[in-house]
């Protein structure tokens, strides 16, 4: 247990489905550790409960089997001590950026003074200096999430969850996104666990990539990413191994695709 | 909420419109006064032409009431009961259906208790509870409060029910996840999101205040502009009622107008823009 910050162990979850008497087998008897200082990223097709997990892991939802083990303690209810990016944004429309960020810090009982210097810093950190006063819907949609971003850094958690932060934003955003994101997760040393759907940004990102299967999902695979940082997130192929790194995720992924369907 | 440089005054917000814009605004307003005045013309012309005078007075006559009875004095006595009922039925009302929409909102279990009853409640015609409220409440300004706050209370405690039902699921959760406890997360999260609703509300209710006051002294009391354009219409004296109902015009526009600088300053998030230049 030494150098695990989180472990999943032997989770399992069933939903109910609509219209039917019994439940959707979601997830089922998904392990593994995420170490500290690490980016994971979790892999896997729509609907295979990649997110529950990260729900899991904030303490939003109690898996019916096995358990979420944060630095050997028992996940049982809301856990603080991780940040939460969500696929959308998710500022509060009713505060500015500022306020925005400052809004952890003020829960925690951070004093004023610090508070300021710590909001300051990490606006600055995202690149959103200058746009304290305004409120989210004057920012762009790549602003907001670098909002979203900053008031997760801001609290300095000891683990980032990330949902499919960059799901909706626009290919050049996106890009840009990732390339912070290398830069902002290696300044911190922050652990982080990103779910995605996206091969590429998997393999760039991480430096273990847990692959799920289909429903009732498995982890199929839990394949390190060895390549030299920091990695070129505009052309991903020109980073070396490159290639065979997105190779072997896409080996256990491709399975996964029903590839016969017609499109 | 903090009020910070953001907070800039009205007179730079309109400093900074165009001169074209000026232009704009005033055609537009005058567009807006005209049909108005073709109206009274209208009224004014037909008045002892068309429609006997004693059926519909005319503006003229209505104006040199209004002149006479303020003159006078005439009608302070019953500014003051109606205003009392109004604002105390109005204050009540809402308070009641802020809170009452507040707790239901909250919590899914009292919700599901109570919502049939409140449901059942709404469709009653509030109306016809005037006279049972004044043997109730007697003759005097209580039944008329009571009256008014009850239609108020309805409007409201629906429109902030609704509303912090409304708030997003997730946007909780993460405030959870943040370190919120209760307390932070009703004031940094339900309250502001369900402030537009309650807003909403409160405007909404306005001229039902004043229904409920009014259909409360027409039914029983001894003064009021309720009871001035009772007897008014009584003695057949239209200028009397015309000039009763262009008090509670002048009333109910400007408590609206009140309402709506109030929101503007509240919900200053929603139409930011307006607020300076800062589009990008």
């Amino acid at each position: 247990m030494s150098d695990h910050v989180l472990a999943f162990d032997a989770i399992g979850q069933d939903f109910p489905a609509p219209g039917q008497r019994t439940n959707i087998r979601v997830l089922d008897g998904i392990s593994f550790e995420v170490d500290r200082g690490k980016f994971v990223a979790v892999i896997g097709p729509s609907g295979c409960g990649k997110s529950t997990l990260l729900q899991m892991a904030a303490g939003l939802l109690i898996p019916m089997r096995g358990a979420v083990h944060h630095r050997s303690r028992r996940v049982t209810g809301i856990n603080t001590e991780v940040g939460f990016v969500p696929q959308q944004a998710q500022l509060f429309p009713w505060k500015t950026l500022c306020e925005n960020v400052e809004l952890p810090l003020l829960l925690r009982g951070v004093a004023a003074g610090e508070r300021k210097e710590r909001v300051a810093s990490a606006l600055e950190a995202v690149g959103l200096k200058g746009f304290e006063q305004h409120f989210p819907s004057q920012l762009s949609g790549g602003m907001q999430k670098r909002g979203s971003i900053a008031r997760t850094l801001v609290y300095r958690p000891d683990i980032i969850l990330m949902d499919e932060p960059f799901g909706a934003l626009d290919a050049q955003t996106r890009m840009l996104m990732q390339s912070d994101l290398q830069n902002l997760s290696m300044e911190a040393g922050a652990t982080v666990v990103f779910v995605t759907h996206d091969i590429t940004e998997a393999v760039l990102l991480a430096d273990q990539v847990a692959v799920l299967s289909q429903r009732p999902s498995r982890l199929l695979a839990n394949i390190q990413i060895d390549l030299p940082r920091p990695r070129n997130m505009f052309e991903p192929f020109r980073n070396p191994g490159f290639e065979a790194a997105y190779d072997a995720v896409w080996t256990e992924f491709r399975s996964q695709i029903d590839t016969g369907r017609a499109h | 909420m903090t009020d910070l440089a953001y907070d800039t005054p009205p007179s730079v917000e309109s400093a900074a419109i165009p001169p074209r814009a000026w232009a704009e605004r005033f055609a537009y307003g005058l567009l807006a006064v005209l049909p108005g005045i073709v109206f009274l013309l209208f009224w004014q012309w037909a008045s002892g032409r068309l429609i006997r005078e004693l059926y519909v007075s005319k503006p003229t006559a209505i104006a040199a009431r209004l002149y006479e009875l303020f003159a006078s004095g005439e009608i302070y006595p019953h500014l003051w009961t109606t205003g009392q009922e109004l604002v105390f039925g109005y204050v009540i009302g809402v308070a009641g259906g802020v809170l009452g929409g507040y707790a239901l909102g909250r919590s899914p279990r009292l919700a599901r208790i109570f919502e049939p009853y409140v449901m059942a409640f709404y469709g009653v015609p509030k109306i016809a509870l005037a006279p049972l409220f004044i043997i109730w409440f007697g003759i005097g300004v209580g039944s008329k409060i009571a009256l008014a706050s009850i239609m108020v209370f309805f409007l409201v405690f629906y429109n902030v029910f609704a509303g912090v039902r409304s708030v997003d699921r997730e946007l909780v959760n993460l405030t959870l996840v943040m370190g919120a406890n209760q307390r932070q997360l009703t004031y940094h999260v339900y309250l502001p999101a369900a402030a537009p609703y309650v807003m909403l509300g409160m405007r909404m209710a306005i001229p039902y205040s004043v229904i409920g006051v009014i259909v409360g002294e027409i039914t029983s009391s001894t003064q009021g502009l309720g009871l001035f354009i009772h007897e008014a219409s009584a003695t057949y004296d239209p200028a009397g009622v015309f000039a009763g109902i262009v008090i509670l015009l002048g009333f109910v526009m400007a408590a609206g107008a009140l309402a709506g600088r109030l929101e503007r300053r509240w919900l200053r998030w929603r139409n930011p823009s307006a607020t300076g230049p800062g589009d990008i």
